[in-house]
């Protein structure tokens, strides 16, 4: 009996493992948390489901020297990675990333609103910073509309949740300064612009109650710490949705967005199926279903047709106009050569 | 005494019996060598080396040297008035030309950020524009790709950061910089960060350090002294958090300090406050955490020396007709110094290299240096800058280690 069930097993064994020749593994990395479930569930198990093939996941928090030391060392243990624009960027210019034309594989006109392609990655889905308030708490009709409004403490009292970072924290501040959203990088990046921007961050300073991560914007709002926040598109719908609740995001008034990208480590073996697997997750299909799971718009134009009027509402589509982009050369030169200056300045006015 | 003279001086019994002894002795060490050899090994490879080799990149300079290096020897004949002559110009050039559309560019472009913000863009761009062939005039192809290159600031950088070794890292990290003249000054004020969170960090340090003290040594002597049944229930409370997630123990305060959390709440129901108190995202908050994080290694070394302090002495002590207070002070005090000294040591050290728990509960004024160094480590792969702040951290808690060791006494800082 027992020899039986044996030969059985290995018989089973040996029929899964002639099954699988054909497929192959892949490692793709997610940055974690509900973005990196939702990458999860609308890129890599359908990509496995349908291609056959075994995806196997990593969490990666944008730490630029766990991509540095696999190639300084050698030793690849990722093949696709999920990065921000500024380490796309990066990367790429240090030989981090394998350089793919993928306007020769994708339509650029599909990616154009979420940045267009980088020299190394595609971008995949966009993230919008914008404002944020409980429509249980203030009344929409009489609702804060600008940055200014969310500077203005006579009106609406009470603390303002801010990123703890100075990225996307200047661009803001430039904003309720009166900056146009597509003029903020130019006048960021001009002379007296950081000091304007710090300038302005002074007066809300005392409401100021910085946050650290997403989870931290909702809760400080969720639970009434702050009144109104800059927070991250994903979060607020994800939030409402969990909680039942009625934040509402004012695009109109300005917001900032970036796209994430995937991009395949430099000399990955499986170079071919990175490929694949990055086409899959761009396909209209799967970016709807990425939006449909976490909120944050599809980089691909055509996936926004594939949504219903509810899953568009706390999508920028019809807002794209009213944002300063964490993409560009513009953005990109300023804060890779003024990024760590301008982090340490940050903190040392938060921390006073 | 006669006697010792003689066999001291003469005789082979005693000649053979010293070789004895000492060939005896020999073999007892290298038995003794041979069975520490590979622990010895395994520090000096897994924990000596690596950290040697990342306290030395504080002061290594390999990038200039290595990809700039028609510049740094062309350099040297200028006397840093001015602008450099053509030759300079044109070693730079020479050197670009060599890094197109190769990664080094970047990383050299990144290594030279760190001194000047902006040298970074100057880098790529030049490299990308420079015709594939040295040009005629370098001056003037330079200055056509970028105005910037006739600025001397750049070219004083470059002087500066040629040699093989730099002193950069290390004055950065102390908030200082090296003017283009050569002499030390203070960086910029809205730059300085470092000493501030050096100072806060061990403000918050020696302060979690006494506040566990105090809060561990009454709990560690009721625990040495109750019963087996009590004392094993108290040690269970001490070690169930000991063995939960560092993170999960950070967020649980989250949700309890927070404005609208359970000790607000209970504290209003109660009566005892009206106002909600701010706990968190402040100083109160940081404190509240680490010390709770950190309780458990107060406590159980000052337990293991407790246990060994024997009743005995306190009993003699207090039937020789020395009030509490004085058998504390004379008898278990002193007893117990060694498990105070391991116990703060323990403390102090793992404190200072906190950052998560400050990161999660306080406020923008209750950052640590742990933090800088985890991102300048991970994040903007800035590893000179990292080793140097570690650096500091080492030659701070050596420091004070010393410090300790003189008052307390070496001996006593040692875990029996």
């Amino acid at each position: 009996m027992r020899i039986h069930t044996m030969i059985a097993t290995a018989a089973l064994a040996l029929c899964v493992s002639a099954s699988m020749a054909s497929a192959e593994t892949i490692t793709a990395v997610h940055n974690g948390g509900t973005v990196g479930a939702a990458q999860h569930e609308a890129f890599f198990v359908p990509f496995a489901e349908a291609r056959g093939h075994t995806v196997v996941e990593d969490t990666f928090n944008q730490e630029l020297a766990k991509l540095r030391s696999q190639i300084e060392t050698g030793n690849l243990i990722w093949d696709v990675v999920s990065v921000t624009a500024i380490n796309e960027a990066t990367a790429c210019e240090e030989g981090l990333l394998e350089r793919v034309d993928w306007a020769a594989i994708l339509d650029l006109e599909d990616f154009k609103g979420a940045g267009g392609f980088g020299e190394c990655g595609v971008p995949n889905n966009l993230v919008s910073g914008g404002l944020v308030y409980d429509a249980d708490v203030i009344d929409p009709a009489d609702a804060p509309r600008t940055w200014a409004d969310f500077w203005n403490v006579e009106k609406w009292p009470g603390k303002r949740g801010m990123l703890y970072r100075a990225e996307q924290t200047l661009e803001v501040a430039l904003m309720a300064d009166g900056v146009p959203p597509q003029d903020v990088m130019t006048v960021l990046s001009s002379d007296g612009g950081v000091e304007r921007a710090f300038a302005k961050l002074e007066e809300l300073k005392p409401h100021i109650m910085w946050w650290k991560s997403g989870d931290e914007s909702m809760q400080n709002i969720l639970s009434g710490e702050v009144v109104m926040t800059f927070a991250w598109n994903g979060r607020v719908a994800t939030a409402n949705k969990s909680n039942d609740r009625n934040l509402k995001i004012v695009f109109d008034a300005g917001h900032v967005s970036g796209s994430q990208y995937f991009a395949i480590m430099k000399g990955a073996p499986k170079l071919d199926l990175a490929k694949e697997l990055i086409l899959f997750s761009s396909s209209p299909k799967a970016q709807a279903q990425y939006s449909r799971l976490i909120d944050y718009a599809p980089a691909n134009a055509e996936a926004f047709d594939l949504l219903t009027e509810a899953e568009l509402a706390t999508l920028p589509r019809d807002h794209l106009d009213k944002a300063s982009f964490q993409n560009g050369q513009l953005y990109l030169n300023f804060w890779l050569d003024n990024g760590d200056t301008l982090l340490q300045r940050f903190l040392r006015f938060a921390a006073q | 005494m006669s006697t010792t003279t003689t066999l001291a001086d003469t005789g082979q019994v005693p000649r053979r019996l010293r070789t004895l002894v000492r060939r005896a002795e020999r073999q007892h060490f290298s038995r003794m060598l041979a069975l520490m050899a590979p622990s010895v090994v395994f520090v000096a490879l897994f924990f000596v080396v690596p950290i040697a080799l990342f306290l030395f990149r504080s002061v290594d300079n390999a990038e200039i040297p290595k990809y700039m290096p028609r510049t740094v020897a062309e350099i040297g004949q200028w006397h840093a008035d001015d602008l450099p002559p053509e030759p300079v110009f044109r070693a730079l050039a020479e050197d670009l030309i060599a890094l197109k559309g190769q990664p080094e560019a970047a990383v050299l472009g990144r290594r030279l950020n760190y001194a000047v913000p902006g040298f970074r863009g100057l880098v790529t761009r030049t490299v990308r524009r420079l015709p594939a062939a040295v040009p005629h005039s370098a001056i003037d192809t330079l200055a056509d790709i970028d105005a910037r290159w006739l600025d001397p600031t750049y070219w004083a950088t470059l002087k500066q950061q040629s040699g093989r070794m730099t002193d950069f890292y290390l004055l950065s990290a102390m908030d200082l910089q090296r003017g283009t003249d050569g002499a030390i000054t203070r960086v910029d004020e809205t730059q300085a960060i470092f000493l501030s969170l050096y100072g806060r960090t061990l403000y918050t340090s020696v302060g979690v350090t006494v506040i566990c003290l105090l809060i561990g040594y009454p709990v560690a002597a009721v625990m040495a002294t109750a019963g087996p049944a009590a004392a094993n229930w108290l040690l269970m409370l001490v070690l169930v958090p000991f063995w939960t997630s560092l993170l999960v123990r950070t967020t649980a305060w989250v949700v309890l300090l927070q404005t609208e959390g359970l000790v607000n709440k209970v504290l209003i129901y109660l009566g005892v406050i009206s106002e909600p108190l701010s706990l968190m995202f402040n100083t109160a908050g940081v404190f509240i955490a680490m010390v709770h994080v950190l309780l458990p290694y107060m406590i159980l070394p000052l337990y293991s020396v407790m246990k060994g302090v024997s009743p005995v002495h306190l009993r003699a002590a207090s039937s020789l007709g020395a009030p509490p207070i004085t058998v504390f002070r004379t008898v278990y005090l002193p007893l117990t110094i060694p498990g105070i000294a391991a116990g703060c040591t323990l403390v102090f050290v793992l404190a200072v290299g906190f950052y998560v728990t400050p990161a999660l509960v306080g406020g923008p004024g209750d950052q640590m240096i742990g933090y800088f160094i985890a991102y300048f480590t991970n994040s903007a792969v800035n590893w000179g800058l990292a080793s140097a702040l570690g650096a500091f951290l080492i030659v701070v808690i050596a420091a004070i280690y010393l410090v300790l060791g003189k008052v307390v006494g070496f001996d006593k800082l040692k875990v029996r």
